[in-house]
């Protein structure tokens, strides 16, 4: 900021050229350099990560590196085992759990984000017009966003009885089905129906974000663009797109990660089942880490370490977004 | 038709018709979003014998044209499964928790937020760039990689003398971690406003001889009330819907919230379907009021920096 009035009240509080004894007055009188006042308000931000986001994610990374227990015992040490957890999820002697839940995470979390784009798009562009009661209209359909996960995966388990569900009864009275059928009971069909569910639950949200992002372009290019004689493709392709990219940055990261970190709406809805068919990465962590205590290791390191993964895998997708769609010069 | 064949009648019917269109297709959507809610609703006040029923019956009462027009039953609206539900779990203190850890995180992340916002919009001090982006990394951290150590350190605390309010069970235990995860979104939204606010604001106040902790105070604060709105209740709604560490974290029945009160309905055996619908419904509630109310300020949160940035 550059105002002098700032810079005459600086000057006269410099640290460094006053005594102690006049700085500890000012610090009395509560007249703070912008520094002294920076540090102040940003120290117990800056704890508070440190303890609870910085230090737990460096525990895990080092519990991972360990035997565990779900619960230590006296006596029982952890022993340094190098990266023999990893070694268990990634190259399984039996069952491939971790890469079975690598395979529905992806799935999931790569067509669902795509189609709530495309939907979210044409959902943005419907919400640009302004009419009466749109606030209403426009609470209804944020609603599902707002709707907690996991009691969103009750309402649609109800709604998907494999007997008496009300979607297989509108199918059926449409005649699109000849008699109930069973979402959730079949591997394939049950990952389609949750990537479905989600991509119901959060395109509004994708379509707010963009809308605010295509209100923040200038109506002059569109105008100018008219009158150059471009089509309404080449208007989107040239105009909207590029300056969207800031937008859709914020966008896609918003909507990856939550949706890599999927664990309410399969626990809610089918419990990772059938089988494995909807177990994603972070339901088969949780799992590993409270339900399985295996034989050698406790399940904490096994947790730990598939935590760990789970990590590297979100960090890696964020850099690849924002190394292809952020660009500073923009704006 | 070529546009010369074209009479004032025909533009009519195509303005008459795509506002039909338009107006069709939001309204379409709107039942999509709002379906499930009306099908909760049904489903938890049927009587136990008609909810296994297929074909469905969706509406209690029809329209019957023979002779004459007339009303009929089709099934007895009832409220027993809201009794049952109530009857078989706490169900208010459900609510009552995740009211009280959701309003916790969200005042612990507004004031948080709004000094680290502050000092990272309108101060200058080296490394602030780094602080910025040392914030806004932790939001790109999953939840996972920290449930099992904090975890960990809760039973720990829970033999000391201050596990009575930071151990498993107890509502700071869950405040804190949330607090912690969701003070980068509050510090981009605070941030994004202060920005905003013009330099004269603090020139003035620093010309009358108040400092700056005086103008943050009685000039940056007070006139931050919007976006203290804003994030308050992004906070809040993440909080309300948090499911894996409210699951990890609260084992004793009294002290769930209610998403995993309700994710934690029936057992391995039955689902009783009424009565879950009924918790469910009832937990619906406040979140459509909140919906209808703050629907404004959640658009402005969840939009804040976009397209400015």
């Amino acid at each position: 900021m550059a105002d002098s009035i700032a810079n005459v009240q600086d000057t006269i509080a410099r640290p460094g050229e006053e005594g102690i004894r006049a700085r500890l007055r000012r610090y009395r009188e509560l007249r703070l350099t912008e520094e002294e006042l920076a540090t102040v308000l940003l120290t117990p931000v800056l704890l508070f990560l440190l303890g609870l986001s910085f230090y737990p994610i460096l525990d895990t990374v080092w519990a991972s590196l360990h035997t565990g227990y779900v619960i230590e015992l006296p006596g029982q040490q952890r022993a340094f085992v190098g990266l023999e957890n990893y070694r268990q999820i990634l190259l399984p002697i039996g069952e491939t759990r971790f890469w079975n839940a690598f395979g529905v995470s992806m799935f999931y979390t790569f067509v669902s984000v795509p189609a709530e784009l495309v939907f979210g798009l044409g959902l943005a562009l419907l919400l640009q017009k302004e009419f009466t009661y749109k606030y209403v209209a426009q609470a209804a359909i944020l609603f599902p966003w707002a709707l907690p996960t996991v009691i969103n995966a009750k309402v649609w388990a109800w709604m998907l009885h494999p007997d008496y569900g009300v979607i297989s009864d509108i199918l059926v009275r449409l005649g699109l089905l000849a008699e109930p059928y069973a979402f959730l009971s079949k591997p394939d069909i049950a990952l389609y129906t949750m990537t479905g569910i989600t991509i119901w639950k959060t395109t509004s949200f994708m379509a707010l974000i963009l809308l605010a992002g295509l209100s923040s372009i200038p109506d002059q290019l569109y105008e100018a663009a008219r009158i150059d004689g471009a089509s309404r493709w080449r208007q989107f392709r040239d105009i909207t797109l590029p300056l969207l990219k800031p937008t859709l940055l914020v966008a896609l990261i918003f909507r990856t990660l939550p949706a890599f970190q999927a664990f309410g709406l399969p626990f809610g809805l089918t419990g990772g089942g059938p089988g494995e068919a909807t177990a994603t990465l972070v339901l088969y962590a949780q799992q590993a880490a409270y339900n399985n205590p295996g034989p050698t290791n406790g399940g904490f390191a096994t947790g730990s370490a598939a935590a760990t993964l789970i990590t590297l895998i979100a960090l890696v997708i964020a850099l690849v977004y924002v190394t292809t769609l952020y660009e500073p010069e923009v704006r | 038709m070529s546009v010369r064949d074209l009479t004032l009648e025909d533009v009519a019917f195509w303005e008459v018709g795509k506002r039909l269109g338009y107006f069709g297709s939001i309204l379409a959507i709107v039942l999509i979003s709002m379906f499930p809610v009306f099908w909760i609703l049904i489903s938890s006040l049927k009587p136990s014998g008609e909810l296994f029923v297929f074909p469905i019956e969706y509406l209690p009462y029809t329209v019957s044209f023979e002779n004459g027009i007339s009303i009929v039953q089709q099934y007895p609206l009832t409220l027993e499964n809201y009794e049952t539900a109530l009857a078989q779990r706490p169900v208010g203190q459900y609510l009552l928790n995740s009211l009280i850890v959701a309003s916790g995180t969200a005042v612990l992340d507004v004031a948080l937020g709004a000094l680290a916002g502050y000092s990272l919009s309108r101060l200058n001090f080296r490394y602030k760039l780094p602080v910025l982006l040392l914030i806004l990394f932790t939001a790109l951290l999953p939840f996972i990689s920290r449930l099992i150590p904090l975890y960990k350190l809760a039973i720990d605390l829970g033999g000391t003398p201050v596990g009575g309010f930071l151990g498993l069970n107890t509502y700071l235990g869950l405040i804190l971690p949330y607090a912690a995860f969701q003070l980068p979104f509050a510090v981009w939204i605070f941030q994004a406003y202060f920005k905003e606010l013009p330099d004269s604001l603090e020139e003035a106040g620093l010309m009358d001889g108040l400092s700056r902790i005086g103008v943050l105070f009685r000039i940056i604060l007070p006139v931050s009330m919007p976006a203290m709105a804003t994030a308050a209740i992004i906070v809040f709604i993440y909080a309300w819907n948090e499911f894996l560490f409210a699951l990890t974290f609260m084992t004793e029945d009294s002290k769930r919230t209610i998403t995993v009160g309700i994710a934690l309905f029936g057992n391995q055996f039955s689902t009783p379907w009424g009565t879950i619908t009924a918790a469910v419904f009832l937990s619906l509630i406040p979140l459509l009021l909140f919906m209808f109310f703050f629907q404004q300020k959640i658009v402005e949160g969840m939009t804040s920096g976009v397209g400015k940035a």
